[in-house]
């Protein structure tokens, strides 16, 4: 548990302050940034059971190579790069475990988890966008989870996927297409 | 929200129009909202300030194999020298035939040796 709060508003001070072995300082970024990690990683992965060991594998590495952070882009950027990298290779490790035991190849793992307070509506918005979103190709996935769930720019898409502009607003235009064919069968 | 208004949100949300962001904002109130499970940073905290203690020994494992090795290395380099400077100071270069210690044996001879006659 954290036991008090962190007041450094400036990202550099708080990495610093991290690094110096401030865990209270570590405990803050985990806070800011816990639901932006988790859009990404459970909007990819589908929101199973499993998704939270991402989650923790996110900051673990974050921890681990906050030395290397320089503050020549956001901290939110550097850990989204973290995040998208990490479920990019969890997506890759399911897709070759499926492959060994199914020759139909295409299925992918994931329970719905759900918060005991959500209401019904809410939980079939989330299976609905879910469904659709475990339907796109992986790599249709991530654009559309940058841009629906997080809300990026296609700049800023670009900027953390490390992609030219030019393929992000290709593979956006590609997305959306294929996504509309997908909620006409939902 | 409805299913058909959701839908439309979902696919305005990827299209260039300015008015995205406003689309993700809807969707957030209709619930489309993610987040990890309570005490998620306690557990990563704990995972990462447990976990130092197991890395610092492994640090410090790996700094003193590296000491040992380069003092070994070093070793080794040093005899190699010692060893070339005392062949060329016997036989006065240092040809494959003088490493191996055939410089001065003709080859007749060494085939009289290997051959017994």
């Amino acid at each position: 548990m954290i036991n008090e709060s962190f007041n450094a508003t400036d990202e550099i001070a708080l990495v610093r302050a991290a690094l110096d072995g401030n865990k209270n300082a570590f405990g803050e970024i985990v806070e800011r940034y816990r639901k932006m990690v988790a859009r990404t990683v459970k909007g990819m992965l589908g929101d199973s059971v499993y998704t939270e060991d991402i989650g923790q594998e996110v900051f673990i590495k974050l921890y681990n190579s906050l030395s290397d952070f320089r503050g020549d882009s956001k901290l939110s950027t550097y850990i989204q790069r973290i995040a998208v990298n990490l479920t990019l290779n969890e997506i890759k490790r399911r897709k070759r475990f499926f492959s060994m035991f199914s020759q139909t190849g295409n299925h992918e793992m994931y329970e719905f988890d759900v918060p005991d307070h959500e209401t019904h509506e809410k939980r079939d918005a989330r299976e609905l966008v879910e469904k659709a979103l475990q339907a796109l190709d992986s790599k249709f996935r991530v654009i559309v989870t940058m841009r629906m769930l997080q809300g990026y720019s296609t700049k800023e898409t670009a900027e953390i996927l490390d992609l030219p502009l030019g393929t992000v607003l290709s593979r956006l235009s590609r997305a959306q297409v294929q996504l509309k064919d997908i909620l006409k069968k939902l | 929200m409805k299913f058909s208004e959701i839908k439309k949100l979902m696919i305005d949300s990827l299209g260039n129009n300015p008015e995205y962001g406003e689309s993700v904002r809807k969707l957030e109130e209709a619930g489309i909202s993610y987040d990890f499970s309570e005490g998620f940073a306690g557990r990563v905290l704990n995972k990462i300030f447990s976990a130092d203690v197991v890395v610092a020994k492994q640090i410090e494992l790996s700094r003193y194999l590296n000491l040992a090795f380069s003092r070994i290395a070093i070793t080794g380099v040093a005899a190699i020298v010692m060893l070339l400077i005392s062949i060329f100071l016997m036989e006065g270069d240092l040809s494959f035939n003088s490493i191996i210690g055939i410089s001065d044996s003709q080859t007749e001879s060494i085939v009289c040796l290997l051959s017994g006659n």
